[in-house]
Order: C-alpha cells, then structure tokens, then sequence
C-alpha cells in the first residue's frame, strides 16, 4: 500500500495537482497545500472508461481514471448515469482502484515442479508450451472413444476443469469451446457450488 | 450557498462503501486491526481513517436494532477547533462551503492533542507518519469542482446526502417526520450548530458517546454543550477573509 | 432474476429469505430502500439478525434448513383461507392439470422410488393425458385429482405448531410472515423474492427454490413488476458463465450436453426438442434443432454440423452424482485425474470439504489456476498438513488481468449484458484470461497438426480463429460469435441476408448449418446495429419509465426482454392486473404490445403465457425435478433432530451423498448447527480481497457468531479465539458473540446455531485464518449437485 501511495503521489507531483489552497478558492495563505485529488482527473491528465463492477451480480457502473502518463489507474468510483447504481458503490466496488493497484500481483507465472516444496518463475511462453504438452499427453493417453457398451462417447476422463464465473462472457464461451474440442465433460464452475 | 451533508442513519446499512471511498480517493493507507469480537474496524477514528461506521448493538423488549453510525467531522458552523489553532493557516474555514479544513500546516502545532481535546464530537486525530492533524476535508477538492464528497457519492441507499445547507435541512425535515412514523424516538442531531446533520432512530447514545454533541459534555471536556452553544454566540477567530 | 435489481422497487412485499441482500448485493438495497419508501414491507427470515434484518420491517429467525416447513405452511395457508390470484391460477398454471393415477405420495416418499438407485422413476408422476395428447384440465379446480387439490391434500400436514416447532420460528412471527405475504395474491398487489445461496447450498436446494415459484404462481407474482422469483446471483459474470454452460449437463444457451445414447444430431435434436400438440403452446424449444446446429456450428464452422456432432464428447448420463463438482472432487480423490485446470477459482477454499478436496489435488499428475492473486489452491502443496516431498503435483500459476484492465461484456443478475471497457493496462504484461486461453488452445491445436494423437479433429478442425484476430483474443470478434451469422447467402421470413451478416436474433437461427450462433440466448446482442450491450441510453417510453425498464441501457437475454414471463401480467385481453405498473399492454392488432419485449408478439390468448414450458403453464406440479413433483420438507443430511412432524423420512431420499463419509445426526460430539455465509468486505474465498489492505482492514481475520447463551455454555469471551469442529476438520475464529444469534426451540429442545464466513484461506492474510469449507460436508442437491453448506453439525471450544 506503502509504494502505492507513493506512485500515487509522484503521480501527483509531476502533473502538478498538488494545489496551493488558493488554487482550490479558500481564499487563504498560500504556505497551506494540499494535495488536490480532483485535479488528476482533468482530461489533460488522464482518460475516463466505464466499466462493471467485477463482484456481485448487481451489475454496478463504475468510472475508471486512468493517467496518459502511465496508463495507470488513479481512481475508480461509481458511475452516476449508471441506472442501476447512480454512482454508488459498497465497500468493495468502492476498493477496486487497490484491486489493480496491488503490490501483490505476481509478476512473472509461477511453476512448481513435482515434489518441490518452491515455486520458481517462469515465462509465460514455456509455460503454455509444457501446459499444451502436458493437455496432449493426458488426453492421448485417457481418451475413450467408445464407452463399455460399445457406444461412441468421443471424450477425455482423465481431465477435469472448474471455472470461472470470474471471466467474461465471451471468455467463458472460449473456454468452454477449447475444453468441449478437447475431450472433456467433468466441466464444473462456481455456479454449482 | 454553504453546504451540509445530511445523513439518515434509519437508511444506513452499513455496506461501508463510504468507510472505502474516502481511503480511496485520499489515497490513505489501510491500518493493521485483528477482529476484536465485532464487525466495526478499524476500531477508532485514526490518521489514516478519517470516516469509520461504528456498528452497536441494542435490544429493547425483545426488539434488536443494529445501529450503524458513519462517523465524520461535522464541519461545525462556528467550530471551537479553531480555538485551538496556534499556527496561522492550520485550519481553513471556508466561507464559501462552510468546510473546516485542517492543513499541512497543522504539523506545526505544538498542542497537537487540542484540536481533539476542543471538538466536540471527538473527531481530529494525527496522522503519526507526518504529524499533521488530520480529519474530514468534506472533499473539498471535489466540492468546489461541483463532485459530491466521495462518501457521499458511493452511498446507496440515501444514507448520505450533501448539498446547499438550506435544501438539506428541508430534507432533513421531511425525512424526519417520514422517520417517526417508524421510529417515535426519531430526532435530529445539533441540526443548528453543525455541517453534518444526523437523523437517528433512537437515542443517539445508544449509537455512539460522541453523536451528539450533548453526549460528550458528559463523557469528556473542555466545553460542555452548554458552553459549546454560548460560544458559538461569541467572536471567533476566521482565518478564511 | 426473472425481473431485474430496478424493479424491486415495484414490489409491495420484499420477502428476503435465503439471502442476506443488504451484506451480500449491497446495492439491491438502493432498490429496496426505494420500495420501502413507497409504503412496500420488507421482511427478511433468516437463521441471524444481519444488515438485513437491520433494516427490515419484520424479523423472523429460522433455523438453517427448515425453509421448506416454513414455506409449505405459507402453500396450506394461501389454500386455505383462499387467499390465491384464482383468475392468474387457473389460467397461466397447471392447478388445473389432472395428475396420473401412477401418483402417490406416502409418508415422505413419492411413487417410483428406487432405495438401490436413491432415484425415482418419474414416469410416474405423469399427467393423465387426453386423446389428443394434451394434460387433462378441470378449470374448476374440483377434480381431487387436479393439481390445486393435490396441494391442497399434500399441504394439509404443513400445521402452524408442527411448522414453528421444527423451524423455531414463533407462531406469532409466522402468522404475520403468512399474512402479510399472501396479501400480495390481490391482482394490484406485487410480492417478490430476494433469494440466494441460503436457498440453493442445501439438499433440497431445488425444492426450497420450487416452493417459493409456487408460491408465486399462487398469488399471481410472476411475470408482474415488483414480483417474480429473483435469484440474487453472487459473482459478476455467474448469470453469463451459466448461461454459456461451463457446466457438466449443459452446452450454452442451456442445450443439453450429448449422451452416449444419442449417436446422431438427429437423434440429439429428438431427444430433447419436445412436442406439444396443443396449438396454442408456443412451446418454444421446439425450436431447439436450430440452437444446436447453430452452435455446432460456431464451434467449427468448416463443417456439417451432422458431422461435427461427433466432436462434442458424449456423457453415459446426465446425474448430479456422477459428474458434478462433490464428485469431480471425490474422483480426483481416487485417483481418476491426471490433469486439472482451476482457471479463475479457489477449489481449495470454495468447495465443500475443502481438506478433502486439497488432498485431492495432491493426486493430479498436473494443474493450471488460473487467478489474479497466488492462493490456497496454486499453493495447495505447502498448505496446512502437507509435506511437498511427497506431492508429485506439477503446478502452473498462470497470473492474469484484472476486470477494468481488459475488455468484454458480463451478465449480472437481472440478465443483463454489460461490456466493459479498458481502463488501465495491466501491470508486469499481465494477460487477460482471453489471451492466455487463446493462447494454450491454439499452442495444443498446433501440437495436434504437427503429431497427430487421440481423435485430433475436434482439435485440429476447430474454428479457433474465429475469436481472435492477427493472434490475439478478440472480444468484439468472439461477442459477434456469440450472437451469430450467416454462413451463406439465405432468405430468412422474407429477409435477405449476406454471408457473415450478423443474425438479427434467434427467430432467424437455422438447423441446417447455414447460421451459427454460439448461444442462441444471447442471439440479438450484437447485431447490424452494434454492440447492444454497450448501449447507454436512459431513453424510455412513459410506460416504461413508471417501472424503470431502461431497455436501451445495455441488453438483456432473450431479445432485451426484461421481466421474464410477461404474458402473465395481463389477463387473456390483453389488460395489465395492474394498470399502475403496466409491464405490457395489448394496444391493438396494428399498434400490439406496448411496454416490454412481450413474451412472444402474438395476441392475446393466442398462446399459453409459459412459453418456455411444453404445456404453456406455470408449473405448481413439477414432474421433472429428481426428487418430486411437489417440495416436501426433509431435515439436511446433518442435523440436530431424529424425526420431523411431516413424515418418517428423515431425510431427502435422493439427496447427493457418498456412503462411506459419515454424518452427524443427533451426535453429541457435534451439537451445533453450523451455516456458513459472506459478508460486505470481502468475497467468495476472499482471493481477491484478502489481498487488498482496505478490505482486510475492515474484516481481517475469520469469525464465528455465536448467541451469549452458547458462549456462557462454552465458557468464551467476546474476542476470544475458538477452535469450531466438524467431522471434517477443525478451524479456529474469533468470537463474536451477539444477541443477534437466538438459540432455537426445536421439538421442545433449545438448539444452538453458530456461523462463519468462508472467505479466508490460509495464505494471505498471514494471520487471517483458514476456509470454513474445511468444515462442511461433501452432500448435496440430488437435482443441481450444489453442496449442503449452510447447515450441517459442529462444535465450539476455546481455544
């Protein structure tokens, strides 16, 4: 959170937001500064997206600021011509701006080989590579094509896929399209649970 | 026109959208807090938390209510903080809104602790990494570019209203007389003498010592409401021209 | 939601039972509050007092599990003080079908029960048919072997003492609850339902649902602003994942996943496109050959679909018990999976019988997960009570985009289509999920090409550019897929169209191959007028504004209709019941329907009001549920009690279990009913938000409620750190001791309930505490699969 702050506040200081009180109309010594928030989201500053809250199913608008800078995100607060909504968020639409401003988000794909007790960082390339020939293997070596009682199933048991309410709708046809193309029917997601 | 939140606590449903959007657009930094057998954390007011939804719990003939009080600085019209300003330009009070802000300036107070000790309502705190005594700002930076304080404007359910002093206040009223019909106990709290008008559904003890500023004369000093009342009569020193 | 979160403030009555609205969505409260403003009764009947029930009018506690008493005694009340929407009854539901003689109902078990097979032969349940084919119907209602007077009879059990003794609420509370309920059968009266997975997470998750839409049906609820059976659903886009199927049973659109028993599409297609030979059933999938070719069709486009059926892998069976989620996880426990992809999920910490389901994953050759933050399942290997060296697991945790860094469209609750566009980009070159999908598919696609393997033409034909372009996943691309196009020049009702034209809608899908539409419900979402879900107009027509149905704000499935079932709004002219929330209006045979996107454009009377249904009727009598035509109270497979006063079946027959996992009932070891629930601050397992300092800060570690009696019985402290037990494991919580939690006269006997969140997980915070799934148990709905965690048997001890 620390080093979010700060980004936020170099932020600040090179679009020189940071506002004498004057600047904000207190009419008052100029000595007195403070940080002036609003600022950040003048259009020279940075550009505006609408987009969905990504927890609950109410389906709340949100506005999100991002800097032409860096094109990070600098605020994300309910979107008010949103009719569901009008501008409201609870406490975690209210957060999403830390969601994606995280000190925690990995930055590299992780990989843990067998009887490992660490993960190691990998690239994203040689992941995909060892995942797609791991998928194959699998599926070569546990496909039916006819069930017992000699009927056609066409289908890979030896798979199995949860997920994901998380994803977009046309990610979630995607994913559904590339694990039906592969065999699999233990297809499972948290609508179930 | 001055501005005044008007907060009806019978619609506050605790979602602390309002607790996150202030932290969110102040950018300020989360506390470190363990569950401490309720749901209301951080436990206090703080540097960093400068709104924060006290949760309390009271059952009556059988009858429970969960009373949720989103706690902020009232923005007093004549606000007794001011006494205890020592540097000039620590405190702002603005003419145009009515907002009592609190500045960088304040870091260089040498009685830190008679900013609290002077409200009311219990409310400054300093903020420990730089000295500043800090509280509610009523977004001010927001306000005077026509945006709704962040609390304010994440609110759902019409809990938190903001707006010229005198439109408030005929809300107030209406709300209050739509309240008691629920709620006989209904009141408005110090609607006269603050920026932050409170309607609650039971005795604003049962939510919370400071709620009003008629509690906390008997919990703690310097003025009782009495005193706090009279003075506002009395010249004050105005640092906004 | 048959309706939508800004028709709630329609309603007259909010029941909220099943969910806790104002913690959970708690924006539904803007709308609820709205209501209220209006002079609606809110009333929420759960196991605690919550937000919720702070800001209700009526309070009225139950113990978890016991709905269906609760519910079936509202059923024998609307019945027998007649307080039913008779006109609605008789005309849009089944109260009027006479049932088979095959019918039986006998101390808790339906006719054509099979303890071998814990199922039911439900041909049984069949409706007496007539020589055309049709249900046989008495309009009056007196047949004793109609449907009304089935419920009148089944119902008759449901008494006012038995129902408060076994659910603990007061007689007092259930009077009010009944009467003020069933106030809204009057025809200008709307009464709606706030329900979530206080409902669904139980073995008669199903039946809890059923008895509430009869409920509904019985007072001409549905179909009506302020009404309707209103599932608040709990992730973003878990109304979308559902509609396009990441499940087990169904292809999106909710066509059926093929059986080993139906080796052709035709033999496919018959199997579940049903007949009707009443003419004015629209039965509407009749269509469904044209769905399914369609969708074939999107997924490999250079084929006959006839041919391509082949592609699509074929299921032995359609059960619950042998493919959903408990025994996906029960046979990875045995070994069955070599590979598992956990893409945008926590199993580890969402599933019940989460330590089983850890141990599980210890036996996979492989797994992916997917997700934003390193969790519980990524780490399952260096969780509590593992040893990594001996756990062979491969792991791959492929870290992605977030929500506003990526763009796409999400379906909320309301079924409403939303796209969302990119704001930020993501950080460290961060993909979104699309990306890396498209990715792996089109790496193995290549593998198969080059080396050839197991039946590769799923793979090798697969259509898998259609959703990207020049390589990269591509939303705009995949959503126009989604709705569909033309494969070739064709006339369709008089209409020309081009090759790759997009589809209007689903009225214009064929099944011969010559459209594709990758989910016939969302056909009409991005069409030669754009992308409708991106739409923001506040635009709407008087009608439509008195009920705010903002139909040119994004789109809604099916044709941006809004409130579903709308037909049975207004009476056979055309008339709304109420004129003052008119949803539609029959304007004439040149102006027609006004207001909504009627259920169907036809005229009045010219078709049965449920479209969706083979007979055209709301479904009082539901013969095609697994565990009976009509709900029927069962205590959860663990509980507190050796009987209940409705019959000598303890439990659901059918519900999902496996034998050799014990239960507690009526075990001294475990004496407390347990539930489970979320709060505001945090989420789901809490991956998302246990990473976040504003959230945690509020909520941060795991908790359990207890009332003060119990904490006096146990000797615990507010605050205190306790240890809560279940025959599955243990964890430890932080006390939070509260009047809101009341002990429960159950059959004479004082009964404690106590609950916790399970959004914690081991990981992160480092002292936040572990999932309260380590607790529940691995049973579930005999119908959908979905686990019984909100109420089953525990312990509480100081730590």
């Amino acid at each position: 959170m620390h080093t979010n702050r700060r980004n936020f506040l170099k932020l600040s200081a090179t679009a020189a937001v940071a506002t004498a009180f004057g600047g904000l109309g207190l009419g008052c010594t100029p000595k007195a500064t403070m940080v002036d928030h609003a600022a950040a989201l003048d259009p020279k500053w940075s550009k505006q997206t609408t987009t969905i809250c990504c927890y609950c199913a109410v389906g709340c608008g949100l506005i999100v600021n991002t800097s032409l800078k860096d094109n990070k995100a600098i605020n994300v607060e309910g979107d008010p011509d949103h009719p569901i909504n009008e501008g409201a968020l609870c406490a975690k639409g209210a957060s999403i701006w830390q969601l994606a401003e995280n000190d925690r988000r990995p930055d590299s794909v992780l990989y843990r080989a067998p009887y490992s007790s660490k993960f190691k960082k990998v690239s994203l390339a040689w992941a995909l590579e060892k995942i797609a020939h791991n998928v194959k293997k699998t599926r070569d070596e546990t496909f039916t094509l006819t069930n017992k009682k000699g009927q056609t199933v066409n289908r890979c048991d030896g798979i199995a896929s949860v997920g994901s309410a998380a994803l977009d709708n046309e990610e979630c046809w995607a994913l559904q399209t590339m694990l039906r193309s592969l065999g699999l029917v233990y297809i499972e997601h948290q609508a179930r649970i | 026109m001055s501005k005044t939140f008007f907060i009806d606590l019978t619609k506050c449903t605790a979602c602390r959208g309002c607790q996150v959007a202030c932290k969110q657009w102040k950018k300020l930094p989360a506390e470190k807090t363990e569950n401490w057998g309720s749901h209301q954390n951080p436990k206090d007011l703080s540097g960093v938390t400068l709104k924060l939804v006290r949760f309390n719990e009271v059952e009556e003939d059988g009858k429970m209510q969960w009373l949720f009080f989103p706690e902020q600085c009232r923005h007093c019209i004549d606000p007794p903080c001011l006494d205890a300003m020592t540097v000039p330009g620590s405190i702002m009070h603005d003419q145009e809104t009515g907002a009592v802000v609190y500045t960088d300036l304040t870091m260089k107070e040498k009685d830190k602790e008679a900013f609290r000790d002077s409200c009311p309502y219990d409310i400054p705190r300093i903020n420990a990494e730089t000295g500043a005594v800090v509280k509610c700002d009523m977004c001010i930076d927001r306000v005077k570019i026509g945006l709704l304080p962040a609390c304010v404007k994440t609110c759902p359910t019409g809990a938190m209203n903001f707006g010229d002093r005198d439109d408030m206040l005929t809300l107030a009223n209406e709300r209050l007389v739509k309240a008691q019909k629920k709620f006989p106990n209904a009141e408005l709290i110090d609607a006269d003498d603050v920026r932050v008008v409170y309607l609650v559904q039971t005795d604003a003890d049962s939510y919370y010592q400071f709620l009003s500023a008629d509690a906390s004369s008997i919990q703690k000093g310097p003025l009782s409401r009495k005193q706090f009342l009279a003075k506002l009569g009395s010249p004050i020193k105005r640092m906004s021209s | 939601m048959t309706n939508h979160w800004i028709d709630i403030k329609n309603s007259d009555c909010i029941l909220i039972m099943g969910s806790n609205a104002a913690e959970n969505h708690p924006i539904s409260f803007k709308w609820v509050t709205r209501a209220q403003e209006n002079g609606a009764t809110v009333i929420h009947v759960d196991p605690r007092f919550t937000r919720t029930s702070a800001k209700a009018d009526m309070y009225a506690g139950i113990r978890s599990g016991a709905d269906i008493a609760v519910l079936g005694g509202m059923i024998k009340y609307i019945l027998e003080k007649d307080l039913i929407f008779k006109e609605y009854v008789v005309n849009y539901t089944n109260a009027s079908f006479i049932v088979g003689d095959d019918y039986k109902f006998d101390d808790g078990v339906f006719a054509g029960y099979d303890p071998k097979t814990k199922s039911y032969d439900k041909s049984q349940w069949a409706f007496a048919m007539d020589a055309d084919g049709n249900p046989q119907k008495d309009a009056t209602l007196q047949d004793p072997k109609c449907v009304y007077q089935m419920l009148k009879k089944h119902y008759d059990r449901y008494n006012m003492d038995e129902v408060s003794s076994i659910s603990g609420m007061g007689k007092a509370d259930l009077v009010k609850l009944y009467e003020t309920y069933a106030a809204t059968g009057k025809s200008d009266k709307a009464g709606t339902i706030m329900y979530a997975m206080g409902w669904t997470q139980h073995t008669v998750g199903v039946q809890n649902i059923r008895s509430m839409a009869m409920i509904q049906l019985l007072l001409g609820n549905i179909g009506i602003a302020g009404g309707g059976v209103n599932a608040l659903r709990g992730e973003s886009n878990v109304q979308g994942s559902t509609d396009h199927c990441l499940l087990y049973h169904i292809l999106p659109g909710y066509l059926k996943t093929p059986l080993a028993s139906q080796p052709t599409l035709a033999a496919y297609d018959k199997k579940y496109t049903p007949v009707s030979n009443d003419p004015k059933s629209a039965n509407w999938w009749s269509n469904y050959p044209k769905y399914s070719a369609s969708l074939i069709k999107s997924m490999w486009m250079d084929e006959d679909p006839k041919t391509a059926y082949n592609y699509l892998p074929k299921l032995e069976n359609h059960k619950a018990m042998d493919y959903s989620w408990l025994t996906l996880f029960d046979k990875m426990d045995d070994g069955q999976f070599k590979g598992f992809f956990a893409w945008g999920m926590n199993p580890a910490c969402s599933g019940a019988n989460a330590n089983k389901n850890r141990r599980a994953m210890g036996k996979l050759d492989w797994l992916v997960n997917v997700n934003i933050f390193p969790n519980e399942t990524a780490s399952f290997w260096e969780g509590p009570d593992m040893d990594p060296s001996k756990i062979k697991t491969e792991v791959f945790f492929l870290p992605c985009a977030v929500s506003i860094e990526k763009e796409g469209s999400i379906t909320n609750s309301g079924r409403w289509m939303q796209w969302r566009y990119k704001g930020p980009d993501a950080p460290n070159g961060l993909k979104p999920d699309g990306d890396l999908l498209y990715e792996l598919m089109h790496e193995i696609q290549e593998l198969y090409k080059k080396e050839g393997g197991a039946y590769p033409d799923p793979i090798t034909k697969l259509s898998w550019d259609g959703i990207a372009t020049n390589g990269v996943f591509d939303a705009h691309k995949t959503a126009k897929l989604i709705n569909g196009f033309f494969t070739k020049d064709i006339e369709v009702k008089g209409k020309k169209f081009k090759k790759g034209d997009q589809v209007p809608s689903f009225a214009y899908l064929q099944a011969d191959g010559s459209t594709c539409s990758g989910n016939w419900l969302y056909s009409n979402s991005y069409t030669a007028k754009g992308n409708m879900a991106a739409r923001r107009s506040l635009a709407q027509t008087e009608e439509q504004a008195n009920i705010g149905l903002f139909p040119n704000f994004s789109w809604c499935w099916p044709v941006n209709r809004r409130i579903l079932y709308n037909r049975a709004s207004v009476d056979l002219k055309g008339n709304p019941y109420n004129p003052k929330k008119a949803v539609i209006k029959w304007t004439g045979p040149k102006t027609k329907w006004q207001g909504d996107v009627p259920d169907g454009g036809w005229a009045p009377d010219a078709r049965y009001a449920f479209i969706m249904r083979k007979h055209g009727f709301g479904q009082l009598y539901g013969p095609g549920r697994a565990d009976g035509p009509l709900p029927e109270y069962y205590e959860p497979l663990e509980c507190p009690v050796k009987s209940h006063p409705f019959s000598g079946t303890l439990h659901n027959p059918t519900a999902l279990s496996y034998d050799n996992e014990e239960k507690a009932v009526c075990d001294p070891r475990y004496p407390l009913v347990g539930t489970t629930y979320r709060v505001t601050e945090h989420w789901q397992t809490g991956v998302m938000t246990r990473n976040q300092e504003w959230l945690t800060e509020m909520e941060p570690q795991v908790f359990v409620e207890m009332s003060p009696e119990l904490a006096e019985l146990r000797g615990i402290n507010n605050g205190d750190k306790v240890t809560v037990d279940s025959l599955r494991g243990s964890i430890w919580a932080k006390a939070i001791i509260t009047k809101r939690l009341k002990p429960f006269a159950i059959q004479g006997v004082t009964v404690h309930q106590i609950g916790l969140p399970w959004h914690f997980g081991w990981t992160w915070p480092k002292n936040g505490g572990d999932s309260a799934n380590i607790l529940t148990p691995s049973v579930g709905d005999p119908n959908t699969g979905i686990p019984e965690t909100k109420a089953f048997m525990v312990n509480v001890r100081k730590a």
